[in-house]
């Protein structure tokens, strides 16, 4: 008997409970791959549920009704919970739009005002989020956006469209040792074979790739943090289209680029 | 106790969803009796069976909204929950275990929805389970109704553990072959 035969056979133990130690484990793996194994199982179970009808049937008592449906009045506040639809999209525009703001004041700004403001701004982020996940990973980064933005040597460049496609926006803001975020509106979508690549073009040395990205519903990108080599001084930013996977140098049109002044 | 076959499982479930009590009540007087005959057979303790035909239910209203009829079946739901967790409070073992709705999936083609349906099915496996050879029926009812593995069987019984697991298996096909529509 090969081995995935065995797991078939041991299928209905395991419904029932009596599969133990390794034989037990060994299934439990091998299900949490096995699509079939899992569809055959829930067979099993309703196979096996069958046999609580070999018992003797016996009426609960009356009042077991009653209890219960005084306990679902009681606290009308269990209300049959909903299914939850996925966490609500993070516009991030809107979000932005303060924070551009932000950064043109806190250039020349004392460190306890960055401080407060940072805070404002995770309070505004934790307001802003549904999922409590995402918050967290956003809160660590927002502090590293937050640090490229503020800090004295970052460049802003704003980034237009080539002569191709004229409604295109973005805006980048770079610090050599800090990072870089990348933010872009409007960019229409693509075929699965393609996709959106950004570099960075030094002042010396080829461009390098700041990573794929695909847009989202809105047309709209954020590319924050990607990993770059630090200490690099950019001449340019721009945004290309590439088969999808991405390319070591570009290749494709040039779709926004950004000349840092 | 009266099983109102003319309204579906589902579209009880899914009144049940809206907040109708009615409902709940409903698949209560359809399944309260299977529900707390196995958690009776299996408990020996009239409270505790009530208890935990009470909690079931009460999960199944507030749970509702994640069962998904193309996955499943509420009988089915039902029964391994009932008897899974009369078999954990018999046994101590894992009380906090509560499967979700949305988890635990039971495909069962059979329909328990109405008293007379109820009533076959349980011709048929009391048959089917009077014709097994007595060694392997009770192997099978010290599994099921128990909650012993392979291991304690054959202590209980004295029997080899080769021996058990072999009767087990060979109960479970017959179950299978008898009971296939």
């Amino acid at each position: 008997m090969n081995g995935h035969q065995q797991f078939e056979a041991d299928l209905d133990l395991y419904a029932l409970g009596t599969l133990e130690g390794e034989e037990r484990q060994a299934l439990e793996a091998h299900l949490r791959t096995c699509a079939d194994c899992t569809r055959k199982l829930e067979e099993a179970r309703g196979q096996l549920a069958l046999l609580a009808l070999a018992a003797p049937p016996t009426a609960p008592p009356a009042r077991a009704k009653e209890r219960l449906l005084e306990r679902i009045r009681k606290r009308p506040g269990d209300i049959p919970q909903p299914a939850r639809e996925p966490a609500v999209r993070f516009d991030f525009w809107r979000w932005m739009a303060p924070v551009f703001a932000l950064a043109a004041l806190t250039l020349a700004i004392l460190t306890t005002i960055v401080y407060r403001q940072n805070r404002e701004l995770n309070h505004r982020l934790k307001g802003l989020q549904a999922a409590v996940q995402e918050e967290q990973a956003r809160f660590k980064r927002a502090q590293a956006v937050l640090d490229v933005l503020t800090a004295p040597e970052t460049v802003q460049v704003t980034l237009a469209a080539s002569e191709t496609h004229p409604v295109p926006q973005g805006k980048a803001f770079y610090h050599r040792d800090k990072g870089l975020l990348f933010y872009a509106a409007n960019l229409p979508p693509l075929t699965r074979e393609k996709i959106y690549q950004l570099w960075l073009i030094p002042t010396d040395g080829n461009p390098i790739s700041a990573g794929i990205f695909q847009t989202d519903r809105n047309g709209n990108v954020e590319v924050v943090l990607p990993s770059l080599p630090s200490g690099v001084t950019a001449k340019a930013f721009a945004v290309t289209i590439e088969p999808a996977g991405g390319v070591p140098q570009p290749t494709g049109p040039k779709v926004l680029i950004g000349l840092v002044s | 106790m009266g099983a109102k076959a003319e309204i579906s499982d589902l579209a009880l479930v899914r009144r049940v969803v809206e907040g109708d009590e009615s409902a709940l009540a409903s698949l209560y007087d359809r399944y309260g009796g299977l529900v707390y005959s196995v958690a009776l057979r299996i408990l020996r303790d009239a409270q505790v069976a009530e208890e935990l035909l009470q909690d079931i239910f009460y999960q199944l209203w507030r749970r509702a909204s994640s069962f998904d009829p193309t996955r499943g079946s509420l009988a089915g739901w039902l029964l391994v929950i009932a008897r899974n967790r009369a078999i954990s409070l018999l046994r101590r073992s894992n009380p906090g275990i509560t499967e979700e709705l949305s988890e635990l999936k039971v495909a069962s083609p059979w329909n328990l929805e109405s008293a007379t349906a109820q009533n076959q099915l349980m011709g048929r496996v009391k048959a089917v389970l009077e014709k097994l050879p007595p060694p392997q029926r009770q192997a099978l009812e010290l599994a099921y109704f128990e909650g012993l593995t392979h291991t304690e069987i054959a202590q209980r019984t004295g029997d080899p553990l080769g021996t058990v697991k072999t009767r087990v298996r060979a109960a479970l096909e017959s179950l299978k072959k008898a009971l296939n529509p």
